[in-house]
């Protein structure tokens, strides 16, 4: 009987933490699908020349990188797969996004999902910003120093 | 205004699916976190994780969290997360390292279309998520 009464309990405080959770989620699901819709991502890759720059990934990067970061990881890596077939990015170009999503990606829902549970946004999405650009640059590096630039052409 | 409902639409029925995979899989696993902890085998095994969870300032219980995030996926992980009580320095350092390394079986295989192969990609993650854990703990330490 305890045992029953303790499920219960748990199956309504979870219920309950899941619904708090779509107050929020619902209308950033829907302003992400506005977004998309109006191709606001489209209109930022050039914004962010600098951070490529950075992290000496082409122009042509800005695409699955922003659209891996906002949307998630099997969209960006669809639409990596897709520049990949059509030779639009080198290799070694395609495993510095690859590396760079691995470590961030979909972070308007990760980071809102957990700050319903109470951990502080700010420091969860600075903290894997940093270390996805930092990682990045740093195989970028290794990358480069250990293989010629030719033998990674596609 | 009409141009909006399309995209409000598809919103709208991607978030009800998110939610309807949210309570599919976080209502299980908290009912087995309950029972399990009901009768003392999470103790049994966290208090075995303890001083490995001390390093990033988690308790022992932690483990089970992190453990089901690697494995399985960050939404099993807050089934966990909601049974424990946790300070907000402890639920975020535990979200930054869930957040870096989750549903490694999926999404390393996903991300392996770039190039980057599937134990490296593992590698990577996990190993950033303890690094990540680990200083931000530090820092929170510092700070506070």
């Amino acid at each position: 009987m305890e045992i029953l009464y303790l499920l219960a309990t748990t199956i309504a405080d979870t219920i309950l933490n899941i619904a708090r959770l779509a107050l929020l989620l619902v209308p950033v699901m829907v302003l992400i699908e506005i977004a998309r819709y109006y191709q606001l991502i489209e209109k930022l890759t050039g914004r962010i020349k600098g951070a490529l720059e950075f992290l000496t990934l082409p122009q042509e990067a800005a695409f699955p990188l922003l659209a891996g970061l906002f949307f998630g990881i099997v969209l960006g890596s669809a639409l990596i797969i897709d520049y990949a077939r059509e030779g639009i990015l080198k290799k070694r170009d395609l495993l510095l996004i690859g590396i760079f999503l691995s470590i961030s990606h979909s972070v308007v829902e990760d980071t809102l999902i957990f700050a319903v549970f109470g951990a502080n946004p700010i420091i969860l999405l600075t903290t894997r910003t940093i270390l996805a650009i930092v990682i990045t640059r740093i195989a970028a590096s290794l990358i480069d120093r250990n293989s010629p630039v030719e033998s990674l052409r596609n | 205004m009409n141009k909006l409902i399309a995209p409000v639409k598809t919103g709208l029925v991607k978030s009800a699916k998110l939610l309807w995979l949210l309570l599919k899989i976080i209502v299980p696993v908290s009912c087995i976190v309950a029972v399990l902890e009901h009768y003392g085998i999470i103790e049994m095994f966290a208090a075995s994780f303890a001083p490995a969870m001390s390093y990033f300032g988690l308790p022992g219980e932690a483990t089970i969290a992190l453990l089901l995030s690697f494995t399985v996926n960050f939404y099993a992980a807050l089934g966990v997360l909601g049974a424990m009580t946790l300070s907000p320095q402890q639920i975020t350092v535990l979200a930054v390292m869930i957040g870096i390394c989750h549903e490694l079986p999926v999404e390393t295989v996903v991300c392996s279309y770039t190039g980057l192969r599937i134990p490296a990609a593992a590698v990577l993650r996990i190993s950033t998520a303890l690094f990540a854990g680990f200083t931000l703990n530090l820092i929170y330490n510092l700070v506070s």
